[in-house]
């Protein structure tokens, strides 16, 4: 209850910031959005060109890129502080004041920023499933609505426990970027139907960096019902608890070997 | 209550050639050299305390602290501060530690400085009664309540500083560490922050843990200094104690008349040193040894002086000594 309180402390604090650079929050805001629309656009016209993408609609497609736009831009709005940690902030010893506070230091990262620009993803990903759904003939099941908002959200904590894990091996490199970068990357793959990619990538993306798990089996389940939604549901959220708990001791492990910088 | 013993930090760092092919060289050499910070030390601060650490610059002053308070873990050693091992229970003894470094801000760069404290006050669970309290002695003693609504980004040094001061002692933690404190300020400011710092110590009985380079900061706050050199110590005493080491020294600079030279001048006697700076003579000696007394009679009579300034050494000269003759030791056995 004491964290709850604080995270609100905290986030308006952030909150506060933001809008010290009001023109910067409304750049920020717009970029996303833009940026958001050049890729659709970009999809949109490859898509007109090949009418079906291995037997998949232009509609289903779209719905696809909608939904994996929900898990992601959730992680977007609380954890974008762990990108700062992985380039700059170890690098800099700009640590150095989460380990004088009696919190946990993790919590001072999530709390120290909250991104609004997630909005933005969010409205977007949101419309592009309406549009989308409006143009396809679905059976909307329970189930099909539960595994997508488990997908949604148990998959934005696979996402995040990701960033944790890799940002606080800057903890001992000083530096993991880089290396954050091209995990998060992988994300992108996940935005269009598994069946497109050959065996190897397939397994990797439900298996390994499970982004498939959470983003392309939910909207296959919905869209074809390939697979069972309670079982899927149980999956990923067993998968983001695994996920997560290693994401925490990772963190703890490094967050020790923290060396600062001379004075 | 302060216990440290047998302290040791090492860094490990990769041997690296110059230039870029040395650097280049340094990917896939596996050598590595050992950088003893801090080494073998062991001291105990009593409550109530203030404490000069003091040393040059990398003597391990900062790693020092930065192991008290919980950010680096040491290689071996114990710390306890109030019984608690900082790097085992790190949110409790943040608890009950205030910190600051001069060389680097804890606050928030661009909300004003209020919202920092009421996040403070958050973070630290303080009672409203205590906050208010506590904002009221330090907008008193630290002059801070007038930019107060000031981003913390627009503060002058100055200003930033006593806020920084302000928000490690917020939430009343029964010692302090500063880590240069007075780094950079001007000679008022620095005043305010030592008048700050006895005003918290003698309301509070807070012990403060303080490293600086400037003399007159010691003089003014420490009982006690620890002497720190490549990351042992080489003192841990009184300040009077320090200063007696090196007995009574008074040094009398002399305005004489134009044809008294060093060389030249009658001799009194081999305790006193004679020398010349800028048109003046210079006169060193142990006032323990040779009677003040007779010396300024010689300094009037044999020397012709026309004007005469007493002073005693510095503290600053006795560590500049000290380190000198460490110096020196290190040298001889190279």
């Amino acid at each position: 209850m004491r964290y709850v309180h604080l995270y609100f402390t905290c986030i308006k604090r952030s909150m506060i910031s933001r809008l010290e650079y009001k023109k910067d929050t409304i750049v920020a805001l717009f970029s996303f959005f833009f940026s958001n629309l050049c890729s659709l656009a970009a999809i949109y016209f490859i898509l007109q060109s090949i009418p079906a993408l291995a037997g998949y609609s232009l509609a289903e497609v779209g719905f696809f890129y909608g939904f994996s736009m929900l898990p992601i831009s959730l992680d977007h709005l609380f954890s974008d502080e762990f990108w700062l940690v992985a380039y700059r902030r170890v690098q800099n010893g700009d640590m150095d004041m989460h380990f004088l506070r009696p919190v946990p230091v993790m919590f001072q990262v999530f709390a120290e920023t909250f991104q609004p620009e997630g909005f933005g993803e969010m409205i977007l990903g949101v419309a592009l499933i309406i549009v989308c759904a409006s143009n396809l003939t679905v059976t909307v099941s329970f189930g099909s609505i539960a595994v997508l908002t488990v997908g949604a959200v148990f998959g934005a904590v696979i996402i995040t426990s990701f960033k944790v894990a890799l940002s606080a091996l800057a903890f001992i490199f000083k530096r993991s970027g880089p290396l954050l970068q091209i995990i998060y990357n992988f994300s992108n793959y996940a935005k269009y139907p598994l069946a497109i990619y050959p065996a190897v990538i397939r397994m990797l993306l439900i298996f390994v960096l499970p982004f498939g798990l959470f983003i392309s089996l939910p909207v296959d389940t919905l869209l074809h019902g390939t697979h069972d939604p309670w079982l899927l549901c149980l999956a990923i959220i067993l998968c983001a608890a695994v996920f997560f708990a290693l994401a925490v001791r990772i963190w703890t492990f490094c967050e020790r070997r923290y060396e600062s910088t001379g004075s | 209550m302060i216990e440290v013993k047998d302290l040791t930090k090492v860094f490990r760092k990769p041997i690296r050639g110059s230039g870029l092919s040395g650097m280049v060289k340094t990917l896939f050499s596996r050598k590595y050299e050992e950088v003893r910070a801090v080494d073998g030390i062991s001291f105990t601060v009593p409550d109530g305390e203030i404490v000069g650490y003091i040393g040059p610059n990398g003597a391990g002053k900062s790693t020092t602290i930065k192991m008290m308070c919980g950010i680096l873990t040491p290689t071996s050693g114990s710390i306890l501060i109030d019984g608690t091992e900082p790097c085992r229970k790190r949110q409790q003894v943040a608890q009950h530690i205030g910190v600051v470094f001069g060389q680097k801000t804890q606050l928030w760069w661009d909300i004003p400085l209020i919202e920092s404290f009421k996040v403070l006050k958050e973070i630290y669970q303080i009672p409203d009664a205590d906050y208010r309290e506590r904002m009221a002695f330090l907008g008193e003693v630290l002059d801070i309540t007038r930019f107060l609504s000031q981003p913390v980004r627009t503060l002058s040094l100055g200003e930033r500083m006593r806020a920084d001061l302000a928000a490690s002692m917020i939430h009343n933690p029964r010692i302090l560490f500063l880590d240069e404190p007075t780094i950079g300020m001007d000679v008022l400011v620095k005043e305010k922050i030592r008048l700050a710092i006895h005003a918290l110590n003698r309301t509070y009985g807070t012990t403060v843990v303080l490293t600086t380079h400037d003399m007159t900061d010691i003089e003014d706050l420490c009982s006690r200094i620890i002497l720190l050199e490549k990351g042992k110590i080489i003192y841990d005493g009184p300040l009077t104690d320090l200063k007696k080491r090196f007995g009574n020294i008074k040094t009398l600079t002399l305005t004489v008349p134009a044809e008294v030279h060093a060389g030249t001048a009658p001799v009194l006697s081999p305790e006193v040193a004679v020398s010349e700076e800028d048109g003046r003579l210079v006169l060193r000696f142990d006032a323990d040894r040779i009677p003040l007394e007779q010396v300024v009679q010689y300094a009037f009579r044999d020397l012709r002086a026309m004007d005469m300034k007493i002073a005693e050494i510095s503290i600053g000269d006795v560590v500049k000594t000290i380190l000198e003759q460490q110096e020196a030791e290190h040298a001889e056995k190279v």
